[in-house]
């Protein structure tokens, strides 16, 4: 009994599920400490089980909508277009850090622009866009592209720059063309560090597309945030929408870790 | 690749281009001419209106380089009032939340069991987006003071240092553990102690990866601080003014800040380089 016991502490996700469960202690105690002390107790830490409950109660919150229904919904709206500019800017980036490694002049012209690039605050730069382009559809998908691409693009030239020396000079022994060095060599090379760029723009997709909704009050999960917060609905609406946008942000990287792994054999190995 | 060259290129004699191309004193110097050829084509699409017409807009939502420049000079002191607000702020949660996230990546080193579980655990709270934490905090420091900037300061600070301390405590455990192979057998062959090879060996290898991390969290802290004080209570920072003036259609002020953010950013990121220069050397 003892040895199993044992056992069960040596796995890998017991460590993380005792850490969890540390924290929703800590939540619920302070959740009580806040009941008996405040006078809104809601807008500060609601228990648990008062998030739970408003997400399945039927009670309408915003006309047709109960509170989970109004917040899939406007996720829908707002995750969807953060998603193509994710993709988008994933995809451009790689791209973007192909031509640079591919051209030595693009690559020389452009590198400290990306390094510059890093330290733009683009969400700063939302409502200028907003403005811009005019539509709130077509501006959450430009600054979510631009806040995914340029950890995507950074990274994965790294990638490619770590590629040693030896590994060039054995490809040309085998006398490999040119496609066939990037194929065999610096393509796979540069998957790890593409992973990591993406992982490192998910959230922030996610933060953009939230963010952008709040400047204009056209739906979204991000009105429906600040309208929450400005008592317009329950503030458990807010409640919801926190859980459910830190929800998608560990999911999406968690999605993206399996990827990593379904597109790279050599990480399957035990 | 300098072998190869050669091979291929023996017995014929080398054409101008290639020559140029080969001359290190020209691949030094265009690492700095290529770049500024760039950016000079920039400045130039900018101030010809180009880039306006390409992104279907005006001189009011992109005002012309001269008139930020003009209207940073005239606001120089709510510039840096704003500035100074911001810096506060991302400093703060960066100093504060790296230690932090240091000694977690330590105790984790200590007790791997239940480290590695707690360190996943944090890595999920950096993909939490910030804008799910900023409102979070803002209603926890509601009673710590009366004072609005100041409580408004401690909740922007919080969401800074939970995501600088998830940053640099995932980097630093790896720096603990990731040693070099047999880097521990040899300690162990020379009888050195727990303590010793805490100090000659973990603790050195994990300052290249504090470095890493601060790479990642020096511009994050001000990205998270702007974008934290977009729901902050008190109306004060760099990207607060960028909304503020964007609501009252000032763009030309917005952009003014915009370059301002652009600019803490820049310099922060060059001092970081510079320390890390300083204490990187023994790596080298």
């Amino acid at each position: 009994m003892r040895e199993k016991m044992l056992n069960i502490g040596n796995k890998k996700w017991f460590s993380a599920v005792f850490w969890i469960l540390l924290l929703l202690i800590i939540w619920e105690i302070s959740a009580i400490v806040v009941a008996n002390t405040k006078r809104i107790p809601e807008n500060i830490l609601p228990h648990l089980y008062q998030i739970i409950m408003a997400a399945f109660s039927g009670e309408k919150v915003s006309g047709e909508l109960s509170a989970s229904q109004a917040v899939l919904t406007s996720a829908g709206q707002t995750l969807l277009r953060g998603f193509l500019g994710f993709i988008l800017g994933g995809v451009i980036g790689f791209v973007f850090a192909l031509l640079m490694k591919m051209s030595n002049l693009l690559g020389k012209m452009l590198f400290p622009y990306l390094m510059l690039i890093q330290l733009i605050p683009v969400l700063g730069l939302a409502p200028i866009i907003l403005s811009i382009t005019g539509d709130i559809n077509v501006s959450r998908v430009v600054i979510a592209a631009i806040l995914s691409f340029y950890p995507v693009a950074t990274n994965t030239l790294y990638g490619f720059k770590s590629v040693e020396k030896e590994k060039y000079d054995l490809m040309y022994i085998y006398a490999a063309k040119k496609h066939e060095i990037y194929q065999k060599v610096l393509i796979p090379a540069a998957m790890p560090y593409f992973f990591i760029g993406l992982k490192i723009a998910a959230p922030m997709a996610v933060t953009a597309s939230i963010l952008v909704d709040t400047l204009q009050g056209d739906g979204g999960l991000g009105c429906l945030l600040s309208q929450s917060l400005k008592h317009a609905m329950s503030i458990y609406t807010f409640w919801l929408i926190v859980f459910f946008s830190a929800f998608i942000g560990i999911i999406i990287s968690k999605i993206i870790g399996l990827i990593e792994t379904a597109v790279s054999p050599w990480k399957r190995r035990p | 690749m300098e072998d190869k060259v050669v091979l291929k290129k023996m017995g014929r004699r080398k054409k101008l281009r290639e020559r140029i191309r080969e001359n290190p004193k020209w691949q030094k110097a265009s690492t700095v001419i290529l770049p500024l050829i760039f950016g000079i084509i920039l400045v130039g699409l900018w101030q010809g209106q180009v880039l306006h017409r390409l992104f279907h807009t005006d001189t009011f939502t992109l005002p012309l380089l001269d008139k930020i420049g003009s209207i940073m000079a005239d606001n120089k002191e709510k510039l840096l009032e704003n500035t100074f607000s911001t810096l506060q702020v991302s400093l703060m949660g960066l100093v504060i939340g790296s230690i932090l996230g240091y000694l977690m990546a330590l105790l984790a080193s200590f007790f791997p069991k239940f480290g590695q579980g707690g360190l996943a655990v944090i890595g999920a709270f950096a993909s939490i987006p910030v804008v799910a934490m900023a409102p979070v905090f803002n209603n926890w420091t509601k009673d710590i003071s009366r004072d609005a900037s100041f409580r408004s300061m401690i909740s922007k600070t919080i969401v800074v240092m939970l995501i600088c301390a998830a940053d640099m405590g995932l980097n630093a455990y790896k720096g603990l553990t990731n040693l070099k192979p047999y880097a521990l057998d040899l300690m162990a062959i020379y009888a050195s102690s727990r303590k010793k090879i805490f100090f000659k060996l973990r603790l050195p290898n994990s300052i290249p990866y504090v470095f890493s991390a601060l790479k990642v969290s020096v511009p994050a802290s001000i990205m998270t601080a702007i974008v934290s004080e977009y729901f902050a209570e008190y109306i004060t920072g760099v990207g607060r003014q960028i909304r503020e003036n964007i609501v009252l259609a000032q763009y030309s002020t917005a952009w003014a800040y915009i370059a301002t953010a652009c600019l803490i950013g820049i310099f922060a990121y060059a001092i970081l380089m510079i320390l890390q220069s300083i204490f990187l050397k023994r790596y080298h």
